[in-house]
């Protein structure tokens, strides 16, 4: 990338678990440079270090050597969505989407109207005073893109969002997410098990290898945005598909 | 955690970089559990040798709050003497067999109501009655129904105890996940084999936490009843030296009941431990 001011950039970034002599190399090293607005993908195998990229970007962990750098104008510029929700269960589908917005001091009257736009945009109007108990799956996880992207992050960290989900509804919320990312333009770093989901979202799909985790390959999906998700059928969406899938069958079989 | 760096624009630089931890692993984890250790140590230690500067300034009075000094070297004497573990021992014994059978008993019923709807339809309301009365308060009735002797002693710490293991058992079977309990059905389980397989294990690391918690309360429990209706035991002790203006003896008494208190539930602890090598350790203290 030729930006001088990327949104995120990673250099020689590892991470290593325990304490000698019994360490894990659980990541890296690994470089990454994520531009404003960009939408990156990363897949690779079980274990191969995706998540503990993601926390150590979201804060939650600290690298083990190397740095992580965040171009951004508040102190808490990322959002994350876990997947198995996050949410909780004991606060309404209305106070799930406005935690984030009530965390930040923002009033009581915009947080509410805020967390209500996206409600209405996520199509869980009609749930706002539901307990997320009563919610399938798909309505759930809706509620935890809307709390994410109630906050306005300026980075977006999704960490295998649809995985718990069955094969239709994965689509439905990948057209969804989508749409609504095409719109916002968050910059974005998405984790994946699925090549098809990186392929439809991604601006760009890295594809990293087994555990330490490092990025071996780089592949920028050709669809033009905006772009919906009839490009599953397009032949060079196949062609790509198989592409990654010789690559990450050579680091997803132990070796 | 983060860092943030001036930048050009208004937006700034956050960096995640390595902390102590990630730099230093060895040496801080070292650390760590060289401050978590002297806490441990430092902070009975700075209380005791405060009790003992006051008794020795004069702050408190000597005759009613022995000095820490005396108290372990009166309670040297009478343990080199042989005249402490008579009450020790009384002591030990009441409160081993009574948990033994609370223990065995609250189990029992617990499992019994945990996997039967009916006879916990049946129970349920009668023992949440039996539940909040103050166990102390049964001691008469158990002295009329034993009379005097270990009778009354050991069923105070029965029914003190089986109350813990038999709530503790009751809502860990019932919380038993269905699925478990079906894989077992599939395969024709006998009812002993049900329990031996899926209710005992899966009922285990809950039934510990109960069974600790009674651990603590059974010293507590006896001690108070020997203080009432006993002529031997440390709670006895404890109670005819006070009467017979021996403080120091009094505390010497206080201090053999926190050890062996301490004692009985790290033993229940560490047997939980050798029993569930599966479930998460905790490496907490118990609640008791």
């Amino acid at each position: 990338m030729g930006d001088p001011h990327p949104k995120l950039h990673a250099s020689d970034l590892t991470r290593v678990f325990g304490r000698t002599p019994h360490t894990v190399d659980a990541l890296g090293p690994l470089d990454l440079t994520v531009a404003p607005g960009e939408f990156v993908c990363v897949v690779g195998p079980s274990g191969c270090g995706k998540s503990t990229l993601l926390r150590i970007a979201a804060g939650l962990l600290r690298p083990s050597t190397g740095t992580l750098a965040i171009r951004a104008s508040t102190a808490r510029p990322a959002a994350m969505i876990f997947q198995d929700y996050g949410i909780y269960d004991w606060k309404t589908v209305q106070a799930n989407v406005r935690f984030g917005l009530d965390v930040q001091r923002v009033p009581r009257r915009e947080a509410n109207a805020r967390a209500a736009d996206w409600l209405a945009r996520m199509g869980l109007a009609d749930f706002a005073d539901a307990y997320p108990a009563t919610l399938s799956g798909g309505m759930r996880q809706r509620v935890a893109i809307a709390r994410a992207l109630a906050v306005e992050p300026e980075l977006l960290l999704m960490d295998e969002p649809f995985a718990a989900l069955d094969a239709q509804l994965r689509m439905i919320l990948q057209d969804e997410l989508l749409e609504i990312t095409q719109a916002l333009r968050t910059t974005t770093l998405f984790i994946t098990h699925s090549l098809e989901e990186a392929i439809v979202l991604g601006d760009r799909v890295l594809v990293m290898s087994a555990r330490p985790g490092r990025i071996i390959a780089e592949h920028r999906p050709p669809f033009p945005r905006p772009r919906t998700g009839d490009i599953r059928s397009a032949p060079e969406f196949t062609a790509l598909k198989s592409q990654l899938w010789e690559l990450l069958r050579k680091e997803a079989v132990p070796a | 955690m983060t860092t943030i760096a001036p930048g050009r624009q208004p937006e700034s630089v956050l960096v995640r970089r390595p902390g102590p931890e990630e730099l230093h692993p060895v040496r801080t984890h070292r650390r760590r559990r060289a401050l978590e250790l002297s806490l441990a140590v430092a902070v009975p230690l700075v209380l005791v040798l405060w009790w003992q500067l006051a008794a020795d300034q004069r702050w408190i009075d000597a005759r009613v709050y022995p000095a820490p000094s005396t108290i372990l070297s009166d309670g040297w004497d009478r343990a080199a003497a042989g005249d402490l573990w008579p009450d020790v021992w009384a002591t030990l014994k009441r409160v081993l067999a009574g948990y033994a059978i609370g223990t065995a008993a609250g189990y029992a019923l617990g499992l019994l109501m945990g996997s039967l709807p009916l006879i916990r339809a049946a129970l349920e309301p009668l023992l949440d009655a039996l539940y909040v009365v103050p166990k102390l308060a049964l001691l008469p009735v158990f002295l009329n129904m034993f009379g005097l002797g270990e009778g009354p002693q050991v069923a105070l710490v029965a029914a003190t105890v089986f109350f813990f293991v038999w709530i503790s058992t009751m809502s860990a079977v019932i919380a038993i996940p269905s699925g478990h309990l079906d894989a077992g059905r599939v395969f024709g389980a006998s009812p002993w084999q049900m329990f031996r397989h899926v209710l005992l294990p899966a009922s285990l690391p809950s039934v510990l936490v109960g069974a600790r918690i009674a651990a603590g309360v059974a010293v507590l429990v006896i001690v108070a009843s020997e203080q009432i209706a006993a002529s031997n035991g440390l709670g006895h002790l404890i109670f005819d030296s006070r009467a017979l203006f021996q403080n120091d003896v009094m505390f010497v008494g206080i201090v053999c009941v926190a050890v062996l208190g301490v004692l009985f539930s790290e033993l229940v602890r560490i047997l939980g431990r050798l029993l569930t090598p599966w479930a998460p350790r905790d490496r907490g203290r118990g609640q008791s």
